[in-house]
């Protein structure tokens, strides 16, 4: 057999005579079409075993464009992912009609299938088991057919233990398979479902072997007892198995905690335990412990209430971290209010950099807090930066002072925005916009200092 | 009025930062504390801590609900270290008058405390932000529930406070009185308070707010 990606997808072909089943086939398995019509034929005069086969195609294969869609979630395979799901459905008459059409497949389909199923997270390893164990259930009722004498005392117990170690077996590998991921309560339920059923199947077994009869009546008080003799052994068991499982989860619980609150105190000690040493050692110094205490409160509250959602490179995170180094430079509170949100272009790196010198300005000059308020909008992103300071006149500044003229006001021009510097006795405001296109600015882009754009036009 | 706060240190701070014309009535220190005493003493207004411990858990918000009976004649100003989204806007729906952070000076407190004592609401610029943000920034048409959406004019003002303007600059700014300024933050609040509107939900659901 062939690797399974060097075989096309097993789908009903455009080129079709009934319903492009033949067509598929033979191009799923490489022979010629004609080959595979006459074949399905000749099936076909033999009890009609290739009507039913060619209908069950043609009901469970996609077609090849309903196969393309369905193929954005699920990888191509030897064996269209619909065939495998109604092999149980399938009648003994015609498992043996079934038995015939896929004997070219099946020489090689059962060592292939014992390795695939031991490799984890292989595709369809379930589903080829699930058909070699139905070709070894139909070869089994041809041998009978034809006269073979089969020990099916034997074999049906037999086949019930393997079935049911499968099952409670299979389980293991999933556990692991699962790892950390968390189970739901879904998951334990079938969980506890398979258990059953495969402790029901092993037993049932077992008894069958045991007690070397077939007889009903016998294997009903033999059940009856076992399952009384489980009870038992469950009602001695279940308080240690609980206490256990209570230990085991008030531990795990117990780790969780200490974890976080290492975690916890880890940070505290970097961050808030050093800034309160050095608060003390410079209590003389008023405008290093406000400093500190300002940082020291960013920090943290940065840590309690960040975001976990929240992508970074975001133009508002510029504005912040702007505002966090004046802060840190200068030792002036900069509140800063954001609202709405877009990603940072190089054109935005340009308007914080003004907003960052605005910020420096008004911290150096200005008194009290200074207020920095951002707001995006699909039009434009808007930064004010607001401060209590004296005021001044932004026409009197020298022009050999490049920090407004050429930082704040020439910087924005530059990039296709505006800035204007309204200044008052009461304070001054700094507005920085930044339309969205720069195309869309090049008609305001000349109105310069004065200019009243910053005000926010409905 | 009355101090709601879990920590003394912070309570007799404040006592001391306060005009002298405000006459604390009385302090508490917890969810049950706090109901009991502003029952008792039924003051103009209530300084009350967000994170409270007691009762189940709900801090200020668990505080105004047991005092809806109250709320007609006692207003609550709600105080806080945390400028967390969640925290803020739920005390204002569940009924108090403004919002401001334990960082704000005394004299700035002692004018939210008269302020909110007058029936006005008390902005910061952070909550004017998260009212911008809730809200949107498109002003409503008039056609619209008037409840969904901000007014042009309330957007400008909302604006101007999230910029770090007072109610006078706001005033300035817009040609318009101080007390038609208060008239629309008082709008606006009862906008937040009220309003389902489904971006508002939605806003809210995204910060885990309901």
């Amino acid at each position: 057999m062939t690797t399974p990606p060097a075989r096309p997808p097993l789908v009903r072909s455009s080129d079709r005579v009934i319903a492009g089943v033949c067509a598929g086939l033979a191009n799923h398995l490489g022979w010629p079409v004609r080959m595979v019509r006459i074949g399905m034929v000749v099936a076909a005069l033999a009890g009609g075993a290739g009507v039913a086969f060619y209908a069950w195609l043609w009901i469970m294969v996609p077609t090849a464009d309903e196969n393309a869609r369905r193929n954005a979630r699920r990888p191509a395979s030897p064996i269209a992912p619909a065939v495998s799901a109604p092999d149980s459905q399938q009648a003994p008459g015609t498992a043996g009609a079934i038995g015939a059409a896929g004997t070219p497949g099946s020489s090689g389909t059962e060592p292939q299938a014992a390795w695939r199923s031991r490799v984890p997270g292989m595709p369809f390893g379930k589903e080829i088991l699930l058909g070699a164990g139905l070709l070894l259930a139909a070869g089994i009722l041809i041998a009978r057919l034809l006269g073979v004498d089969v020990p099916l005392g034997t074999l049906i117990p037999v086949a019930a233990i393997l079935g049911g170690a499968a099952i409670a077996w299979m389980q293991l590998d999933e556990t692991r398979r699962a790892g950390l991921v968390d189970k739901t309560k879904a998951d334990q339920a079938g969980g506890w479902a398979r258990l059953a059923a495969g402790l029901a199947l092993v037993v049932a077994g077992v008894l069958v072997m045991v007690s070397g009869s077939g007889s009903w009546e016998q294997t009903w008080l033999a059940l009856l007892a076992s399952v009384a003799v489980l009870g038992g052994v469950a009602l001695v068991l279940l308080p240690w198995g609980l206490k256990f499982w209570r230990d085991l989860e008030t531990e795990r619980a117990g780790r969780v905690r200490a974890t976080e609150r290492a975690e916890i105190a880890a940070h505290l000690h970097d961050s808030v335990l050093q800034t309160l040493a050095l608060i003390q050692r410079r209590a003389g110094n008023e405008h290093d412990v406000i400093r500190l205490a300002r940082a020291q409160e960013r920090e943290l509250r940065g840590w309690l209430y960040r975001d976990a959602g929240k992508e970074s490179g975001q133009l508002s995170e510029g504005i912040k971290a702007a505002a966090a180094e004046v802060e840190d430079a200068l030792g002036h509170p900069v509140d800063v209010v954001t609202v709405g949100d877009c990603a940072m272009t190089q054109r935005h790196e340009a308007l914080v950099q003004a907003a960052r010198e605005a910020m420096l300005n008004a911290a150096r000059h200005g008194g009290g807090a200074v207020a920095v308020y951002l707001e995006v909008t699909d039009a434009a992103a808007e930064v004010f930066v607001k401060d209590r300071g004296p005021g001044f006149d932004p026409d009197s500044v020298p022009a050999d002072r490049l920090g407004v003229r050429e930082s704040i006001i020439g910087r924005m021009n530059r990039h296709g925005g505006t800035a204007a510097i309204i200044s008052s006795p009461d304070g001054t405001e700094v507005r920085l916009r930044l339309p969205v296109t720069a195309a869309a600015s090049a008609g305001t882009a000349g109105a310069a200092a004065n200019a009243t754009n910053g005000e926010a036009k409905p | 009025m009355v101090i709601v706060d879990d920590h003394a240190i912070f309570r007799s701070g404040l006592k001391a930062d306060l005009d002298p014309d405000i006459v604390v009535a009385g302090e508490a220190g917890t969810v049950e504390e706090a109901i009991a005493v502003i029952a008792a003493r039924r003051p103009d207004v209530v300084l009350l801590d967000v994170h409270l411990p007691g009762g189940r858990g709900g801090g200020g918000r668990e505080v105004l609900a047991g005092s809806t009976p109250l709320l007609g004649t006692t207003r609550f100003l709600a105080l806080s270290v945390s400028d967390a989204a969640e925290d803020v806007v739920s005390v204002i729906r569940a009924g108090a008058r403004g919002y401001v952070t334990k960082t704000i000076s005394g004299a700035e407190i002692s004018g939210a405390v008269r302020r909110v004592a007058g029936g006005d609401a008390v902005f910061s610029p952070r909550l004017a932000g998260f009212v911008l943000d809730a809200f949107g920034t498109a002003p409503a048409d008039i056609a619209d529930d008037q409840l969904d959406k901000l007014s042009a004019r309330e957007l400008e003002v909302m604006r101007l406070i999230a910029r770090g303007y007072s109610y006078k600059e706001v005033a300035k700014e817009l040609f318009i009185s101080i007390k038609t300024v208060e008239t629309h933050v008082s709008a606006v609040l009862r906008k937040l308070q009220l309003s389902s509107r489904h971006e508002l939900t939605r806003w809210a659901a995204e910060r885990r707010l309901l």
